[in-house]
């Protein structure tokens, strides 16, 4: 699948108009969203053969080279995305649940009775490319790729598949649906405490305590379209045509544009 | 009959130049219609659309001033042309009525001409010119009689405010003359109002100033760049 992408930066003060100017433009209520997302990035597993190592080069056969560019080829950072309520921010782990570290020392304020089970949090693995180089057009495209994993821990099969965890981050914003066209008017937010974890969190903290990435509270617009068959020159080019439309549209409001490539490199190296 | 003259040849060689140049320039025009995308800028657009008309009109002069010329001239094939393998442009050469598709063009022209010509409704050029020669120093006299600023005209405030149908939910305030503030400053304003109402008692002074200080545009610190690459990679903006 084929995402394209047009973005903008908001400042706070423009945020509550701009919300009103989508549902106005939209025809429809913001949906509220609140999402955990982790950022994993793959590393090469000990063990692998190293190549270049000795002077062995010769004996190593064409079959072993393409066995190693498949293994250590693309290296990418991923995204573990998972939707959660403003209400598990601050809430308690169910008492019973035997994996619970040392409940009880952040997580007083609990928010009445409500309990946030870190074993059935969902989970969606979410790969997206580093956007396509050189094209003609004005929007940010790139291969995606999504894909649902097993509820609760996911640092081990996440660990099995060589992927080792870099941070952890919450994303608060409001979707629109424009025809074809996602919009998503979202900021990012930090956990209080930098921790040195090296697995996402098991209770999330009170909502007042976290602090936007952005000091000023500014906003990010995102409008994207996602496209099943990236191959087909003709979708793709009506893809960009509708977003070009919606920017012409939010053009007196905010103004939308292609990102930076290399600032969604997900390329690690 | 009699053959062609030099300075005749010189003629017809002269319409074929520019009929070339013609489908030329339309051809152009068409390509870049068909194959940017976007599509191309208005003042590309805009100068391929000038060229294009110049070009028409160099050919239209061109074929009335030798139009008596160009309608006595008779096509008649000479022994030596090559009739069998030339057969198509023969056949195209001594046509004498015209393919039907161009005859429909031809027949849409003379429609389009001729309804243009009908076009009674609209004003006249000269009416237009006199139109627009009066249209903004009227305009202009007409704004420096008012005062701008403030949200009401003189007239609305002599018959009293409360009556105005400004159709807006919130509440204009009513202010004198003099003042010329910008519409933020009147944003300020209310959002202040509105926290006074809401605070009771000594409270209100302390509750002004960050309501003020919240409602002032801040531009955003971080760069959009840095927070995509956050959201990325989770290299925080300032690391870099």
């Amino acid at each position: 699948m084929h995402e394209l992408l047009l973005f903008a930066s908001v400042p706070a003060h423009q945020h509550h108009e701009l919300l009103q100017q989508l549902a106005g433009l939209t025809a429809m209520q913001p949906r509220h969203r609140l999402e955990r997302r982790v950022i994993y990035k793959a590393y090469r597993k000990p063990g692998l053969i190293n190549t270049r190592v000795g002077a062995s080069q010769d004996l190593q056969g064409h079959d072993m080279q393409r066995l190693n560019k498949m293994l250590n080829g693309g290296m990418f950072y991923t995204q573990v995305v998972g939707p959660v309520s403003e209400a598990d921010f601050g809430a308690q782990s169910p008492s019973e649940d035997p994996d619970a570290p040392m409940s009880g020392t952040d997580a007083e304020e609990g928010s009445g009775n409500h309990l946030y089970n870190y074993e059935n949090q969902p989970w969606k693995l979410e790969f997206r490319d580093i956007p396509e180089a050189g094209t003609r057009s004005a929007v940010t495209s790139r291969l995606m790729a999504s894909a649902s994993l097993p509820k609760g821990d996911i640092s081990t099969p996440m660990n099995a598949w060589g992927y080792s965890y870099v941070t952890e981050y919450a994303v608060e914003g409001d979707a629109f649906i424009l025809n074809d066209i996602v919009i998503f008017l979202h900021r990012v937010l930090h956990y209080p405490t930098e921790q040195e974890s090296h697995a996402p969190r098991r209770q999330l903290p009170p909502f007042q305590q976290m602090s936007p990435l952005e000091r000023t509270g500014s906003y990010v617009l995102q409008a994207s379209i996602t496209v099943q068959d990236g191959g087909n020159q003709e979708m793709m080019r009506t893809a960009s045509q509708h977003l070009f439309g919606l920017r012409e549209q939010l053009k007196s409001a905010v103004r939308l544009e292609q990102a930076d490539r290399l600032s969604l490199d997900t390329r690690a190296k | 009959m009699s053959a062609p003259k030099q300075d005749q040849l010189k003629t017809l060689e002269q319409s074929r130049q520019r009929l070339v140049q013609l489908t030329h320039s339309l051809a152009s025009l068409i390509t870049s219609l068909n194959q940017s995308d976007p599509l191309p800028p208005w003042n590309s657009l805009q100068s391929q659309a000038s060229i294009i008309s110049k070009n028409l009109l160099s050919v239209s002069d061109h074929l009335s001033d030798n139009r008596e010329l160009l309608t006595s001239l008779v096509a008649y094939p000479g022994p030596e042309y090559p009739s069998r393998t030339q057969a198509n442009t023969l056949e195209q050469l001594l046509r004498t009525k015209l393919d039907p598709r161009v005859d429909d063009w031809v027949a849409r022209g003379r429609k389009a001409g001729a309804s243009a010509l009908e076009d009674k409704g609209t004003l006249s050029e000269a009416d237009l010119a006199e139109l627009w020669d009066w249209a903004p120093v009227e305009a202009n006299e007409e704004a420096r009689q008012r005062n701008w600023g403030g949200n009401f005209t003189l007239e609305e405030r002599e018959a009293g405010v409360q009556n105005v149908v400004t159709g807006l939910r919130r509440v204009l305030e009513d202010e004198g003359d003099e003042s010329s503030e910008e519409e933020e400053g009147e944003e300020d304003e209310m959002e202040v109002v509105g926290v006074r109402r809401q605070s009771t008692g000594a409270g209100f002074e302390f509750d002004i100033a960050p309501a003020s200080a919240h409602q002032k545009p801040v531009e955003p610190v971080v760069p959009l760049d840095g927070i995509l690459r956050y959201m990325t990679t989770g290299v925080s903006p300032g690391n870099r």
